[in-house]
């Protein structure tokens, strides 16, 4: 599928582009490699914000990420108004997750996100034009990805790892240590980067759990294999320590981007 | 800060992280504190190195990782419904992992003496009976942990005090054989000598647990992941994950909303490690629904602004349409739903109208206007049930509109009169209920009436003497000779009228002696009333009359009455558009007790109307021309007057109406009974001429609200100018023959009326009469 040369028919609306006007005035002295990552990275912000704010669950927040990862992984981010891209995404994203978001929240959410303490939109002609650019552009990342919007995600191997996991442990000190909130949490920073989409599932779900057992020093039984060597069949020390580098990488971004 | 999870951490990590953490965490306070605790850990593990980035990590997010509100699980003996889990499966249930792990055994059987617990659920094969109990070769754990275990020869004792018995005829011991499945609880662990005791009784079981059935358990009933686990460990090709991807539960779509309950993870608030997503950075008013809340409130607004202003035009469907149109878009907008039933009340949808105004105060309890007008419909409405007799409910509505505004003079007013009403006919029925026991016999009375018939007419045939010649004397002094040519006539009309007149009064003397009581209280508040007069009337009050026999002429006078009222009403209702509306409820609510009030009251009116203008008719002709003059003058007054107060009035109406109910009651209380219950209400089954009469009953109250004789004057011309057109009606439509008749008085006597007929039948055919005669004086007066 060929990218689309110009921009969205659609304006993307004032808010858009005061959006953008912050981005832009953040680095000029980083390379556009840098530039760009650190432009993803703010707007999978934006997406994880308005996510939490819209009330969506954790998989439809990812699925909006990956979907946002894999349109720009195929387009140009100059040829793409990115935050617009994102309120699609989430939108899509709810549909493909079964948990519809309404457009109107989106771009209200969205709205207060790049006006902070404005009043809500009027139900008048801008309000309309930025519903129309969200549903144009969702049409526009469907096709771009081949209508290939399902994802198989980490999320329920992390769970049903930790499950497993808790029962090596003696029940008391598992309880002491809050390795299933700190797991999930580093699994949701994760998707702020683009490699999200280029590790499996499980070794992200493995090296999720690993990162967060070894933070707090818990002491798992030692047999002829490692815990996290069984819950996947073809997981490497390799693999989880190449997740956990890229996921350090984000919290050191985040220093330098926010 | 947790000291002792920083302590496990740092145990772990050894002594790099520490001082990664005293460069990373010197700022944070939290960490200065248990700083010197942390000393003394640290140095002991100090070979094991980690990845320098981890532990960078780890300093960096330690205020987060180390932080007391970081964890949100609790302790608690989880466990949802163990069976009913394994049952449908919501989750893959996967064997322990230290199958696949192959621990070693001595690792494993020192783990499970470790952790296992008091309260934990175990499944055993029974490999020895004694008489003191049975032994158990420990297979799997059913609940708390899940370990594999089948090979580690624990044994456990489950002594027979221990079993409950099922009767006492029996060794409990004699139901278990050796190879049976059992399911226990740990009732004690001796961690030192390894010995494990067991127990059957429910008692033992933890909390959480309890719900768990102990006792023999069939091969399919072993537990989910003690079967999954033993096909892994007998077949090598089954892995972790190939056995996670054939569960039922990994394909559940909810699979992961379950488990993050389960592991009491929020994913409203879901955790970050990022600084700029910790939960406390959101703000209330930043998220989807609060914004939309307002939002929708914003715009519902202007929908009620653009609603309004239609409304203030008249233009009242498309102010609905705004307003619902409000709804749609936020419920419970209380500006709408005030604006809503403001609308309905106007429309007269009072019911409609309180529910708006009820949804509003609900979500805002203290809304002014809201209030306000809920406390004035309520009035309103109860004034509507007054109407339609339903006393205590009515009094129920003031009440409340009395318990929103305690201050509201037209609630206190109406709560007043009703609970006087309310006290009066109570009273008044019980002494009706009196009266009637003691009720003579009709046969005595009859004979009575029959004397006192004769004796008033006699009075009447000198009364009249009298009357006309003081008449042909005062015209002869002082008038011309018209008047006294009227004055003759009018004698030789009477002289008929008499005849007819007995005739009748036969046939009703009852009604006659009502009408002419009643007559005699309207006229009370005139000026006219001369001496004579209200000694006839004294004499008549005297008269002790009866309550009417079912189905007499009342009901078919009433009947008769029906087409003259609906001109009447039709007149008032020109008159003003909120009187309608009131008629518009008494159509749809037509209560059958009005009937006694009002077709009395209507007699009541007939009776007023001959009088007035009987008291006028003898006068000379100067008189009458001016008098004719006022009348106009105080027609169009009342006119002016009824419009200005036709608010007030219709508000008074039902309290006139109320009071005057009770006088009349008091007054003749007997026959409000009797013909209200009984004789009217048979004749008037349709409902047409029931809220005919409602009408007129709300008319003659109104006129009746006017206390001084000016105003009973002026009710007493428009009372005319009403009949006077409802005869015309009346003629042309339906009463052929009344018309006929009145005709012919009419012809025969073209004087003024006479004080002949002053105490007069009662029947249809003489009002009829009456007003015929009046019209034709009416329009002699201004000829001659």
């Amino acid at each position: 599928m060929e990218a689309p040369s110009s921009r969205l028919p659609a304006s993307p609306g004032a808010p858009l582009k005061l959006a953008a006007r912050r981005d832009s005035s953040a680095g000029e002295a980083d390379s556009d490699s840098t530039r760009e990552i650190k432009r993803h990275f703010r707007v999978c912000r934006f997406i994880m914000e308005t996510g939490v704010k819209l009330g969506m669950r954790s998989v439809p927040v990812a699925t909006a990420c990956v979907l946002y990862h894999r349109f720009f992984k195929r387009v140009n981010l100059a040829a793409y108004e990115p935050y617009l891209v994102a309120m699609s995404c989430l939108y899509l994203a709810g549909k493909v997750e079964e948990q519809h978001i309404r457009t109107r929240d989106i771009i209200n959410v969205s709205h207060r996100y790049f006006n902070s303490g404005s009043a809500p939109l009027e139900c008048d002609k801008e309000f309309w034009d930025l519903r129309d650019s969200v549903v144009q552009c969702e049409l526009v990342i469907l096709r771009q990805l081949n209508f290939q919007v399902s994802f198989e995600h980490p999320h329920k191997y992390l769970l049903h790892y930790l499950l497993s996991v808790k029962s090596l442990v003696n029940r008391h000190a598992w309880y002491r240590t809050p390795v299933a909130e700190t797991s999930w949490a580093l699994l949701r920073d994760f998707y702020h980067g683009a490699m999200c989409i280029h590790h499996t599932a499980q070794h992200i779900a493995i090296a999720m759990v690993y990162l967060a057992i070894n933070s707090y020093g818990v002491e798992l039984p030692d047999g002829e294999k490692q815990w996290w060597q069984v819950l996947c069949d073809d997981v490497t020390k390799a693999d989880i320590d190449a997740v956990i580098s890229d996921l350090l990488q984000l919290y050191d971004m985040e220093a330098k981007c926010i | 800060m947790d000291r002792d999870l920083l302590r496990q951490s740092l145990l772990y990590h050894g002594e790099s992280l520490f001082n990664t953490l005293k460069c990373e965490q010197t700022e944070n306070p939290d960490f200065q504190a248990v700083l010197p605790d942390l000393c003394k850990v640290t140095s002991e593990r100090g070979e094991e190195q980690g990845s320098p980035l981890v532990e960078q990590f780890i300093a960096r997010k330690a205020d987060i990782l180390f932080s007391p509100a970081w964890k949100t699980a609790t302790l608690q003996r989880e466990e949802h419904d163990e069976e009913e889990e394994e049952a449908a499966e919501p989750y893959a249930i996967m064997p322990p992992l230290e199958i696949f792990m192959e621990v070693s055994y001595q690792e494993r059987r020192s783990v499970m003496y470790r952790d296992l617990e008091r309260g934990d659920v175990v499944v055993g094969r029974i490999n020895n009976i004694r008489e003191y109990g049975f032994f158990l070769t420990l297979l799997c754990m059913a609940g708390g942990l899940k370990r594999d275990i089948e090979d580690l020869d624990l044994s456990a004792l489950c002594h027979v005090k221990e079993i409950p018995s099922t009767g006492s005829h029996d060794d409990p011991l004699s139901y278990y054989q050796i190879g049976d499945f059992i399911r226990a609880g740990v009732k004690d662990i001796d961690r030192y000598q390894e010995k494990i005791t067991v127990s059957l009784l429910q008692s033992c079981l933890s909390p959480g647990l309890d719900h768990i059935k102990l006792g023999v358990l069939t091969k399919e009933e072993l537990p989910i992941h003690y079967s999954r686990g033993t096909r892994a460990s007998n077949d090598s090709s089954q892995t972790y994950e190939r056995i996670l991807r054939t569960c039922h539960g990994y394909h559940n779509p909810c699979v992961v909303d379950y488990l993050l309950e389960k592991v009491q993870i929020s994913d409203i608030h879901p955790p970050s490690m990022m600084r700029g997503l910790q939960s406390k950075l959101f703000k209330e008013e930043d998220f989807a629904s609060s914004i939309r809340k307002k939002q929708s409130a914003s715009w519902a607004l202007k929908c009620v602004r653009a609603g309004v202003d239609h409304f203030k035009h008249g233009r009242h469907v498309e102010a609905m349409n705004e307003y619902n149109k409000a709804l749609e878009i936020d419920t419970n907008n209380v500006e709408a739903l005030v604006a809503r039933g403001a609308l309905y009340a106007n429309k007269g949808s009072l019911l409609k109208a309180i529910t708006n105004f009820e949804q509003a105060l609900e979500s805002c309890p203290d809304h002014r206007n809201a209030k306000k007008y809920l406390c004035q419909t309520l009035v309103e409405r109860g004034k509507q049930l007054e109407e339609q007799e339903k006393l205590v409910t009515a009094e129920g509505l003031y009440r409340r509109a009395l318990s929103l505004d305690d201050s509201n003079p037209e609630a206190q007013d109406a709560l007043h009169k009703i609970t006087d009403t309310i006290q009066k006919s109570i009273r008044l029925r019980e002494e009706a209920l009196a009266k009637e026991q003691t009720k003579p016999k009709g046969g005595q009375t009859s004979a009575d009436k029959l004397r006192k018939i004769l004796k008033e007419e006699k009075r009447m045939k000198k009364k009249r003497k009298r009357s006309t010649s003081s008449l042909s004397s005062s015209s002869e002094s002082s008038r011309n000779s018209s008047a006294s040519s009227s004055s003759s006539s009018s004698r030789r009309k009477s002289k008929k009228k008499k005849k007819k007149h007995r005739r009748s009064e036969r046939r009703s003397k009852r009604r006659s002696r009502i009408s002419s009581r009643d007559s005699r209280r309207s006229e009370e508040g005139k000026n006219e009333k001369d001496g004579r007069r209200e000694k006839e009337e004294d004499e008549e009050e005297e008269v002790e009359w009866y309550p009417a026999p079912p189905n007499t002429s009342a009901t078919f006078l009433n009947q008769k009455g029906g087409p003259g009222f609906r001109v009447d009403e039709e007149v008032e209702a020109k008159e003003s558009d909120e009187r309608r509306i009131c008629h518009l409820y008494s159509l749809s609510a037509a209560s059958d007790n009005g009937d006694s009030d009002s077709s009395r009251r209507e007699r009541k009116r007939r009776a007023k109307t001959r009088k007035s203008s009987q008291s006028r008719s003898p006068e000379k002709e100067s008189r009458l021309s001016r008098s004719k003059e006022r009348r106009d003058k105080n027609r169009q007054r009342g006119k002016e007057e009824s419009r200005r107060n036709s608010d007030s009035k219709r508000r008074s109406s039902l309290d006139e109406n109320r009071k005057r109910k009770v006088s009349c009651s008091s007054a003749d209380s007997e026959f409000s009974r009797k013909s209200g219950f009984q004789s009217e209400y048979p004749g008037n089954g349709s409902s047409a001429s029931k809220h005919l009469e409602k009408r007129e009953r709300h008319e003659s109250s109104k006129r009746n609200s006017f206390d001084d004789g000016r105003y009973k004057t002026e009710d007493a011309d428009r009372e005319k100018e009403s009949s006077k057109r409802r005869v015309e009606e009346e003629g042309s439509r339906s009463a052929g023959r009344i018309r006929k008749t009145s005709q012919n008085s009419a012809g025969n006597g073209d004087g003024p009326g006479e004080s002949a007929k002053k105490e007069l039948p009662p029947h249809l055919l003489n009002i009829f009469n009456q007003i015929a005669q009046f019209e034709k004086e009416k329009g002699a007066g201004p000829k001659k």
